[in-house]
């Protein structure tokens, strides 16, 4: 067995030229994909990873809004209540406020129409009063309705002030009102009546009423001196009134 | 009677003769290289048939490389890979009629055990320093220095005559069947010569890898430790 040295040169070469053609040719290119693979899929899971974190901060964050709008909602739910409620406690405050002045203003109404009807019927009664007292007083003698009232009248006129007592008369005559026209005798015995608390006798302008159904009027121009059924009346229908 | 062992130039470049399997490597060589040139002209990131393919045999190669040396492959991927697929090309060129595996002459088996010498004897200096790589020689003893330096040459020879003899014996086997038989008759002998031409490949490239490993050392690169260690189940 030989070797052939020639040949074994030329191998040796042509195996090293191999080795340099397929790391030129195969290994290489082939290795460079497999890395840019690797790279790619190691990109890929990174911006997987990525959008995987965004989105969970997307959600975070609409977890987040949906709890803020949740508060929102909330808050203005109770807002709202809370005004719901103010507003329900000021119209019963109002209306309650109403119902009183309405509740006053008819019992003030109604005090008005009791005072009213009370006043009215007081008036009647006291025309009726009146009317009783005329018819009453017409069965009497005519000299009653004037004479058993001159010593009242008299008496009356003492009760007043001392200056207003001694300016009757100085300014005139006075005037005598009365239920009918005096006779002299009646006459005389007033004017005798008004000398003894008067000191003199003033001058008398008789005038006719028959509303005073009995008795005498004395009308000064500063004072009026009433001695009849009617004053009195009057006073008791006042009285009255004013309970 | 002519030694059927020897080989006869086809023809003279200048004063160089150019034997048979020199010209049968050339052959390969250009098949080789066109095929991969072909094949890794448009490597996309979406892989069709024939890039899966390259890329299967790339990957593997690599994960032998890794899980034989604990390394990472890369440095090492160019030297292994050719020679496996150089030898098992070369092997399987016997299923051509006419053609004579360039492997089962010596000298081409010669060639690539001295480039796998030389190469170990580069990695280790590389990897370990020319001090460092002399004193693998010493271990475990100074002792054993001379026969770790007989070892470095057996080793070599066994590469060479291993290879030789697997590929000569089931090329002459199948010829003398052939004149003895017939036609048809060393086909099955032939299908034999497609699993020992892939053994043997396999074996040269593991053997070169297992050289050139001892030879760098092992490391903790953490390229190679991301592989899962079959040893480890």
């Amino acid at each position: 067995m030989s070797i052939d040295w020639w040949t074994l040169g030329l191998q040796t070469v042509n195996a090293l030229v191999l080795i340099w053609i397929l790391a030129r040719f195969l290994f290489r290119p082939v290795s460079r994909i497999l890395t840019e693979r690797q790279e790619a899929a190691h990109a890929e899971l990174d911006a997987a990873q990525a959008a995987r974190a965004e989105a969970e901060a997307a959600r975070e964050a609409a977890k987040a809004e949906t709890a803020s709008l949740a508060a929102t909602r909330s808050d203005a739910l109770a807002r709202a209540q809370a005004e719901a409620a103010e507003e329900r406690d000021r119209l019963i405050t109002d209306a309650r406020a109403e119902a009183a002045t309405l509740r006053d203003s008819a019992g003030h109404e109604l005090a008005r129409e009791r005072d009213r009807q009370r006043h009215a019927l007081s008036q009647e009664a006291g025309e009726l009063a009146a009317d009783i007292a005329a018819r009453l007083m017409a069965r009497l003698p005519e000299t009653t309705r004037v004479a058993g009232f001159t010593e009242g009248l008299a008496e009356a006129v003492a009760g007043l002030p001392e200056a207003t007592r001694a300016r009757i008369g100085s300014e005139g005559p006075v005037i005598l009102r009365a239920v009918r026209p005096l006779e002299p005798a009646e006459s005389a015995e007033l004017s005798a009546a008004l000398a003894r608390v008067l000191g003199t006798a003033p001058a008398l302008t008789v005038e006719t009423d028959p509303a005073l159904i009995a008795g005498l009027e004395l009308e000064t121009p500063h004072a009026i001196v009433r001695n009849h059924l009617r004053a009195d009346l009057d006073r008791i229908r006042a009285e009255l009134t004013h309970d | 009677m002519e030694n059927p062992l020897s080989i006869e130039p086809l023809f003279h470049l200048g004063p160089v003769p150019v034997t048979a399997p020199v010209v049968v490597t050339w052959v390969i060589m250009a098949v080789l290289a066109a095929l991969a040139w072909a094949t890794t002209r448009r490597l996309t990131l979406r892989p069709g048939k024939a890039q899966t393919v390259l890329e299967l045999m790339v990957t593997t190669i690599d994960a032998q490389v890794a899980d034989t040396m604990r390394r990472d492959p890369a440095p090492f991927r160019a030297l292994i890979g050719t020679i496996f697929l150089f030898v098992l090309a070369a092997n399987w060129s016997s299923l051509i009629p006419g053609v004579e595996p360039p492997t089962a002459h010596v000298e081409t088996d010669a060639a690539l055990a001295l480039i796998v010498f030389a190469a170990t004897i580069a990695y280790g200096i590389r990897a370990r320093g020319m001090s460092g790589y002399l004193a693998t020689f010493a271990e475990p003893s100074w002792v054993m220095i001379p026969l770790n330096v007989i070892e470095q040459i057996t080793r070599t020879f066994s590469l060479i005559v291993r290879l030789f003899g697997n590929v000569m014996s089931g090329v002459f086997v199948v010829g003398i069947v052939l004149s003895l038989a017939g036609l048809l008759v060393p086909i099955p002998l032939m299908a034999l010569d497609l699993l020992t031409g892939a053994v043997q490949a396999y074996i040269f490239a593991v053997l070169a890898t297992v050289f050139i490993g001892a030879a760098v050392g092992e490391t903790r690169d953490p390229a190679a430790n991301d592989r899962k260690d079959p040893s480890d189940d």
